[in-house]
């Protein structure tokens, strides 16, 4: 058995018949194995992952959840504004970036044959603004324009802007330009090209994007408030200082049920889209 | 026999009404909701001000919060950042796994797999920042609040996506398997793992990208991360501290981009 476990690390040697000695084929996975497991440790130590701890206080997480019900439903009045202002921001934001970067998606496949340098430099500015939080992007701008639902919506534009203009360049790249070509013999100018030949066969992908931008920016929508960006974050910061844990549960009631119907409306229309 | 005239074949061209007012309704939509939503009291002519500073401290950072290796350090606050993402990612995907094969259509039976599938949906319409809140609350405020918040997010956009794949699989492997007699765990071993493995690897690096950027956020309810000292700094218009940490998530974030892109691809050649 300790001979087996062994061997997994140090090759066995065998001597045939011949006398002649074969290695076995040395396998470095059971080292990197070791290596990812040392390393996960670390990163628990790090951390201060302690799951007895989780055990021991797990149930607080539910008695936090039992304070939350009943929810106080007197409270809605308070926050119809927050929550409508939630879904208005990100519905404004993603029409807005995703408007914007239609255009700017064909300027940046590579199949359209433009200048190089341009293409380069803007994917790269855009890869950089993309690994910032929309939440890093929104304090920012909220000390510029100020409190409110205006720095808000723009982080969530700037947001779905560079998602969706890396998504339908990488999809535009993908296309059958043959239509395109056959277009451009005719002498058409390159908008009416597009128009014609590109646009018919990405038009379902861009509204598909649009909705995908809309879902994933409601959930981070609720957040903004936290830095003042507008939208229910306020309130669930405010009512959490205050220890009002059956308004922050009509919150939270109101921010799931509102995302469950957007996902579902949003399959629904996927789906339509992708059959015609 | 019809003969092709320009009009006739004119005639045919489609309509453009129909999308001219679908197209008005929507901008005057857009420019109601925008009406109703948007103040702009906020807004002062100190705002410009701040705009050149801000952008010359953005890019000129400082090299205090680089060079400090303490707790408080730049260095220290993105490795807490990786480890909660990258801890997040590999708890959830230890239990995405069992859920996964739990609630798909062609290994479990129905009913289990229904209920499976409505708590995989609830777990994924919470916003994860109120996880945030309730594990702060159950287990106090730190890193280790983040990586349970992780592992939650984790957990529900993972098993979805394996769901989708598993109940892809051949289904012939597995009932000739059957046919030789083999026991359940020797089928999923033998009979799924080798085919599920690859798209496994790669939802988990995808996810793993996502955690480490979403670790960032999680600072503000106070589930540790760089992303607490990030806004603070910002708010306090420490810019050249901003534009340190600023610079470092951005390295951290493509440097995790490029080198699960680089497997991913490796991956989708090899098999």
């Amino acid at each position: 058995m300790l001979e087996d476990i062994v061997h997994i690390f140090f090759p066995r040697t065998y001597t045939l018949g011949n006398g002649k000695t074969i290695r076995e084929k040395f396998n470095i996975i059971p080292y990197l194995v070791i290596v990812f497991a040392i390393f996960v440790f670390f990163c628990a130590y790090f951390t201060g992952t302690n799951l007895p701890l989780l055990a021991e206080r797990g149930w607080n997480f539910f008695d936090i959840l039992h304070k939350m019900i009943p929810p106080n439903w007197g409270y809605w009045d308070t926050m119809q504004k927050a929550m409508l202002d939630t879904i208005n921001m990100s519905l404004l934001g993603s029409v807005f970036g995703c408007a914007i970067a239609l255009p700017v998606s064909f300027y940046l496949s590579s199949n359209f044959k433009l200048n190089k340098t341009y293409l380069v430099t803007h994917r790269f500015a855009l890869s950089l603004l993309r690994t910032l939080p929309t939440l890093v992007l929104a304090s920012f701008l909220r000390m510029v324009l100020g409190i409110g639902a205006l720095a808000g919506t723009l982080a969530i534009s700037v947001f779905s802007y560079t998602i969706c203009v890396k998504m339908m360049y990488e999809y535009i790249e993908t296309l059958d330009m043959g239509a395109y070509e056959a277009l451009e013999s005719t002498g058409a100018s390159r908008f009416r090209c597009i128009w014609g030949a590109v646009w018919p066969q990405v038009k379902g992908f861009f509204f598909s994007t649009f909705l995908y931008c809309f879902e994933s920016n409601v959930k981070s929508a609720a957040i903004l408030g936290y830095v003042g960006a507008g939208g229910i974050g306020l309130n669930i910061s405010g009512q959490l200082t205050l220890r009002k844990y059956d308004n922050l549960g009509l919150v939270l009631i109101s921010m799931t049920l509102t995302i469950m119907i957007l996902e579902a409306v949003a399959r629904y229309a996927r789906r339509k889209l992708v059959t015609g | 026999m019809n003969r092709l005239t320009l009009e006739s074949q004119y005639k045919k061209y489609p309509k453009g009404w129909p999308q001219f007012v679908i197209g008005a309704v929507v901008v005057t939509l857009i420019i109601i909701i925008w009406n109703i939503t948007v103040e702009y009291e906020g807004f002062t002519q100190r705002g410009w001000s701040i705009v050149g500073v801000a952008i010359r401290g953005l890019f000129t950072p400082s090299w205090d919060v680089i060079s400090d290796m303490s707790a408080s350090g730049l260095l220290y606050m993105l490795f807490e950042t990786f480890a909660i993402g990258f801890l997040g990612t590999i708890f959830g995907t230890i239990i995405a796994i069992p859920l996964a094969f739990i609630s798909s259509r062609n290994i479990a039976l129905r009913w289990v797999n229904l209920i499976m599938l409505a708590v995989i949906t609830l777990i994924r319409a919470f916003p994860s920042i109120m996880y945030g809140i309730m594990f702060v609350k159950t287990v106090g405020p730190g890193a280790y609040a983040g990586v349970l918040t992780m592992t939650i997010g984790s957990v529900g956009m993972l098993s979805k996506l394996l769901v989708e794949s598993v109940e892809d699989i051949n289904p012939g492997i597995i009932e000739s398997l059957d046919a030789a007699g083999c026991t359940g765990f020797q089928k999923v071993r033998y009979g799924m793992m080798p085919q599920l493995s690859s798209s496994i690897i790669s939802n988990v690096l995808y996810r793993l990208d996502i955690n480490v950027k979403n670790a960032s956020v999680l600072g503000l309810v106070g589930a540790g991360g760089i992303g607490a000292q990030l806004i603070f700094a910002i708010q306090d218009r420490r810019w050249s501290d901003a534009g340190a940490m600023l610079w470092g998530l951005v390295i951290l974030v493509l440097l995790i981009e490029y080198i699960s892109t680089k497997i991913r691809n490796l991956l989708a050649t090899k098999s």
